[in-house]
């Protein structure tokens, strides 16, 4: 009885629930579900519907742009496949996890993405990182009164573009908007003023400041330090260094300055960390000279690199130099120091080796060997034989060299760039390998190669400017297998075209040679989210141009 | 072989027998038998309708061999929203009965059908035009033109 009864309910139910969605509108069933059921269908779809979501109506546009979504879809984007192709590469060493997790610590290399209390906005960083290896970015430019005396140098710190020529000084500009000078410090007021010759720029970032080290043409080397809150340069010392020669190169890891100068002197030097304010500038005591070495067989152009780790100091000189087989060479010199200044280790080497295409076999790591006995029976028998025609030949010196550890990249003028790969360890420094990239459609004329292995080269002729992730090209190295295409890209402003078209005119009626004239004075600054070009366009002028990704 | 048997009584107050293997897919049911223990008592389940109900355990019974989920197919599983054949047949359904089903999938805590529920949906979604999902599903549009055309060109990036 009770049985049929409730048959009959049975029955009865769905005609009621027909009833009423005939009467009025018609039920959104969707958007009636909870905002956990709506994320996790979400999160079974493409970035493209997510955006397309977005449209549907206000709560979707919130649920479709929740950053969890969207830090897994930059996890399975960016992050996996790169941990995938390193766990393929070590396998030896290291497990890499290559399931996602919540926690950006685990991720490869991310850790910057997550600081300690700050919310990451997932959609944006993705649209950061589809815009880099899209090329995709906005174009703007500031034009530079033309100087008396180029070239105007510019770094790329925090949010800061620093800028130093002789007759403005040094600068700051806005890294978001840099139509707009920050901050201003003239070098004048000292000595004559014709003597400060601007002609090297350091800068090392620290938590609430920049750090700007400015040396000039008679020697002198100004500190500067940029306080983020107030926008402020002050001035905290001036010193000379022990040459009277043009300072020439620098490289700053606070508290530690490197430099060479025109006399081939390379010197270390501490800077003091002690009060800040105004009340210490020029004080003799505020850098003191840690090592002087004297340098002979350095080439101009040159790079210096500076790591310092809890024990010790390492410096870098990477030079260039003329080897009768090869050509154009690089030598790198590693100078070890302990936190006094005191030279511990001197190591040197080449990258001969490499363009041979020779191995070193010392310290070679066991992943490696596997690949050797491949490449060794094409060269000959055990590299006991040197080839006899270098793989990688140089008839001219590079045109800039930009080195951070590991990488080491160098700019030619027959539209490629040089990578090798520097090994350092306790028992050995050696090259690891050397890969021609190819790409640019003109000659290159710089080159900057930054952490994580990001690249940006400049063709000034072609008005051509590439981003490379160097990792890619990492298991390729030192085989003559071409690399593949997509380790490179070339920006592509959206906003240029419109912004060029007036110049272009100009700039194509000008002769190739003018803006070859160019080579040698751009600048290359970049971070997370842009890049910065210093160059000469015309005669005098300086443009400041900025890439933005965002 | 003959399994232990269990009662289930829907929302309506209907009773459905069921073996316990098959109601064990739902963790809830699980963890219930586990906690009382089988006093051959009907477990109520309160949220979910007959017609629903034998859906969901005409699914249970067709997984009922499947292996348990491991963590590692957690990441995998967000990859692709293929659904295999089967459940693409059952999935068949009118709206109403599919968002019924994900809702029973959910509070009964059957991981994997809510899976290809979520993804039945997913499929309905992906590919589409705004206006075509809207009509789909029925979403009122609450943006003005003006905002709509602004998200629009916001997003135009990631839309390809």
């Amino acid at each position: 009885m009770s049985k049929r009864r409730r048959e009959q309910e049975h029955f009865t139910l769905p005609f009621s629930k027909r009833l009423r969605e005939s009467a009025g509108i018609p039920i959104d069933r969707l958007s009636s579900l909870s905002n956990e059921l709506l994320l996790h269908i979400l999160s079974f779809l493409p970035i493209s519907s997510l955006s397309v979501c977005q449209r549907l109506s206000r709560r979707f546009h919130a649920l479709s742009g929740d950053s969890e979504l969207w830090k897994r879809q930059y996890y399975t984007q960016w992050v996996r496949p790169r941990a995938r192709r390193l766990a393929s590469v070590r396998r030896s060493t290291l497990p890499t996890r290559t399931e996602y997790s919540p926690k950006v610590s685990t991720w490869l290399d991310h850790g910057h993405l997550a600081e300690e209390g700050k919310v990451t906005n997932w959609k944006g960083q993705y649209r950061l990182r589809h815009n880099w290896s899209r090329g995709t970015c906005r174009f703007r430019e500031v034009e530079l009164p033309p100087q008396p005396f180029p070239p105007v140098l510019a770094k790329l710190c925090g949010a800061f573009v620093f800028t130093a020529d002789s007759t403005h000084g040094l600068r700051a500009w806005a890294a978001r908007e840099p139509e707009i000078c920050l901050a201003k410090a003239s070098f004048s007021g000292q000595a004559g003023s014709s003597e400060m010759l601007p002609t090297a720029l350091a800068v090392s970032h620290s938590e609430d400041s920049q750090e700007i080290v400015v040396g000039f043409e008679n020697g002198h080397f100004h500190r500067y330090i940029m306080n983020t809150e107030t926008s402020q340069l002050v001035l905290q010392s001036s010193d000379s260094s022990s040459s009277s020669g043009a300072i020439t190169a620098m490289a700053l890891s606070s508290p530690y300055l490197l430099m060479v100068s025109q006399n081939k002197i390379l010197s270390l030097h501490t800077l003091q960390t002690g009060p800040r304010g105004p009340e210490t500038p020029g004080g003799a005591e505020s850098s003191r000279e840690l090592a002087s070495l004297k340098a002979d067989n350095m080439v101009a152009p040159m790079t210096l690199c500076l790591r310092k780790s809890t024990l010790d100091i390492v410096a870098t000189v990477v030079y260039s130099f003329f080897h009768i087989g090869c050509g154009w060479s690089l030598g790198i010199q590693e100078l070890r120091f302990d936190k006094t200044g005191r030279q511990l280790e001197s190591r040197l080497t080449s990258t001969v080796d490499s363009q041979y295409g020779i191995r070193p076999l010392q310290g070679m790591l066991p992943s490696a060997t596997r690949r050797i006995s491949t490449t060794t029976g094409q060269i000959g028998d055990g590299g006991a034989t040197v080839p006899t025609t270098a793989a990688i030949l140089h008839k001219q010196p590079p045109t800039s060299m930009s080195y951070s550890h590991p990488y080491l990249l160098t700019s030619h003028a027959d539209n490629t760039l040089t990578m090798y790969l520097v090994v350092s360890n306790s028992d050995s420094l050696f090259v690891r390998g050397g890969q021609r990239l190819w790409g640019h459609t003109s000659s290159v004329s710089t080159v900057q190669v930054k952490n994580r292995g990001k690249a940006v080269s400049v063709s000034s002729r072609g008005n051509e400017v590439r981003v490379w992730e160097l990792e890619t090209a990492v298991p390729s190295l030192g085989t003559r297998r071409p690399l593949r295409e997509e380790s490179s890209i070339q920006i592509n402003p959206e906003n240029k075209r419109e912004n060029c078209r007036t110049e272009a005119g100009d700039l194509d009626a000008s002769s190739d040679n003018s803006r070859e004239m160019s080579c040698g004075r751009e600048c290359i600054g970049f971070d997370e989210e842009r890049v910065f070009l210093l160059r000469e366009r015309t005669i005098g002028t300086q443009l400041l141009e900025c890439y933005d990704f965002t | 072989m003959a399994t232990p048997q269990i009662i289930l009584t829907s929302s309506d107050g209907v009773d459905v027998a069921v073996e316990r293997t098959v109601a064990e897919r739902s963790v809830l049911i699980k963890n219930m038998l586990e906690d009382l223990g089988d006093s051959g008592e009907a477990i109520p389940i309160p949220n979910v309708n007959e017609a629903v109900l034998r859906k969901v355990i005409e699914w249970c019974e067709h997984h009922k061999n499947d292996p348990p989920s491991t963590g590692e197919d957690e990441d995998n599983r967000r990859k692709t929203t293929d659904i295999e054949e089967w459940d693409q047949k059952f999935m068949q359904v009118d709206q109403e009965m599919l968002f019924e089903i994900i809702l029973a999938a959910n509070y009964l805590d059957i991981k994997a059908l809510l899976d290809v529920g979520c993804k039945t949906v997913a499929n309905m979604i992906k590919g589409k035009s705004p206006e075509e999902i809207r009509k789909t599903f029925n979403i009122q549009n609450d943006f003005t033109p003006e905002e709509e055309d602004q998200i629009r060109r916001e997003n135009e990036w990631a839309e390809e």
